[in-house]
């Protein structure tokens, strides 16, 4: 029988291969999706997440284990769409117009999906326009927005000034990040959330979606 | 007017042509180029520790050569002396002439990372500051052979792809041309980077009008704030990009 502590020092090592070998042999041997996420996978993310605040961890172990526990989520969701089990929630994420920078919002898109949230990344550059016409496609619970410049930081304030234009604005809520934003600004704009790092727009993202 | 001037060194070249022809007998004092990376308080302590120690009653400005800076100034307060700022995100607005022409450049040319001389030949990419940069302190700053050693081949390629090759963000190199170069050596440089990295290489003519303003006093509010004694800067998150914190 499969030792699933396996799988919680898998993700907590950042082992992607070794996470998902332990989660397709406990798929094999019947034991229940929902147990597997909630009683070791989401208990080992909690655990980097506290590594990652007690700057045992950093940036690179984060992302390791998100990737890790990804790798066994991808096995695992199917299964959990049959049992009728919804996702966390959907997310689109992107770094606002005129700002080509990725790597924050890769990073919060990778521990989004560690967590268990359907992430959409539209990439950077992203124009107001196009966030309104994604929310009205995909229908996200979150908008994500990026922004590692104060040149393009504005655009943060456009794009939700362009979601209340569109009537999309109560439709969802809005969390934005990158080197430069505060809470301050965030308060300023009207954005719903705000965290000056990854593990912490998780915790946000949660509490946006009512977890 | 007898002023002092406390700036990031990038300006180096350009602010000492400047002062030389400035009507007004101008103290520098240059601090290292790199302060935006370690981290908006660090920095602010660093700057106001500066200019706290300006001598009371000497001059009759502390002028400071920098942008918001990634809100490096932001909180900054004059202590003695009033403090002229220019209003500008970062050093490009200076270099180019004031801020609405970078707001332009840059929306036209997405991806675009500056070089002048002082980008080029000033600070030091691997002393003090880049030990403190908010890179290094949360594990970013490594080179690809460094993630390999670290985290193994599979792991390093991912955490490469994700988010350690800072130079995937950038399409283009554009050297600003200020005529206080000696030869052509920095635009070559510049070209040569940009050929390396396959990005493309554009020269651009600077306009050091701004910069001779600020030294001569030519301070209008569109342009510059200034901040009497007590007052602290703050940022708009506007098109004047910084104003007065409200008491």
């Amino acid at each position: 029988m499969v030792d699933l502590t396996q799988l919680h020092d898998a993700i907590l090592r950042g082992d992607a291969k070794k996470a998902v070998a332990v989660t397709r042999e406990a798929l094999a041997e019947n034991v229940s999706p929902t147990e597997l996420v909630s009683k070791h996978m989401i208990p080992a993310m909690d655990e980097v997440g506290r590594r990652f605040e007690c700057q045992e961890y950093f940036v690179p172990e984060l992302l390791l284990s998100a990737r890790a526990m990804k790798g066994a989520l991808e096995l695992i969701r199917p299964l959990l769409v049959e049992q009728g089990v919804a996702s966390v929630g959907r997310v689109i994420i992107g770094t606002v117009k005129g700002d080509l920078h990725d790597i924050g919002k890769n990073l919060v898109a990778s521990m989004l999906e560690g967590a268990g949230f359907e992430v959409i990344d539209l990439g950077t550059d992203i124009a107001p326009g196009k966030i309104v016409s994604e929310i009205l496609e995909r229908k996200p619970n979150i908008v994500a927005l990026s922004a590692l410049l104060t040149t393009t930081m504005p655009f943060m304030k456009n794009t939700i000034e362009e979601l209340k234009k569109a009537g999309v604005r109560e439709q969802v809520k809005v969390m934005i990040g990158g080197a430069p934003v505060t809470q301050q600004y965030a308060d300023q704009i009207g954005a719903d959330g705000y965290s000056d790092n990854a593990n912490g727009a998780v915790a946000i993202a949660r509490r946006l979606v009512g977890g | 007017m007898h002023l002092k001037l406390i700036s990031c060194e990038i300006f180096y070249r350009e602010l000492c042509a400047a002062v030389s022809r400035s009507p007004n007998t101008v103290d520098i004092e240059f601090l290292p180029k790199g302060l935006h990376d370690i981290g908006c308080a660090s920095m602010l302590a660093r700057l106001q520790e500066v200019v706290d120690r300006v001598e009371a009653g000497k001059y009759e400005a502390v002028l400071l050569g920098y942008g918001l800076c990634n809100n490096g100034i932001v909180g900054l307060s004059a202590k003695a002396t009033r403090l002229v700022v220019p209003r500008a995100h970062d050093c490009i607005t200076l270099f180019l002439g004031g801020r609405q022409k970078y707001l332009d450049y840059f929306s036209s040319h997405p991806g675009v990372y500056f070089k002048t001389t002082g980008w080029i030949e000033r600070g030091d990419s691997q002393g003090e500051l880049r030990q403190l940069s908010i890179q290094r302190r949360i594990g970013l700053d490594m080179s690809y052979e460094e993630l390999v050693e670290k985290y193994g081949e599979d792991n390093a390629r991912y955490l490469w792809d994700e988010v350690c090759d800072l130079g995937r963000n950038y399409r283009q190199l554009t050297f600003i041309e200020m005529g206080v170069e000696p030869d052509d050596r920095f635009e070559r440089q510049t070209r040569e980077e940009a050929a390396a990295r396959g990005w493309e290489f554009e020269k651009v003519k600077g306009d050091p009008s701004m910069i001779q303003r600020f030294v001569d006093g030519c301070w209008d509010a569109q342009e510059f704030l200034i901040v009497q004694p007590g007052g602290r800067i703050a940022p708009t998150h506007e098109e004047d990009i910084i104003s007065l914190d409200a008491p």
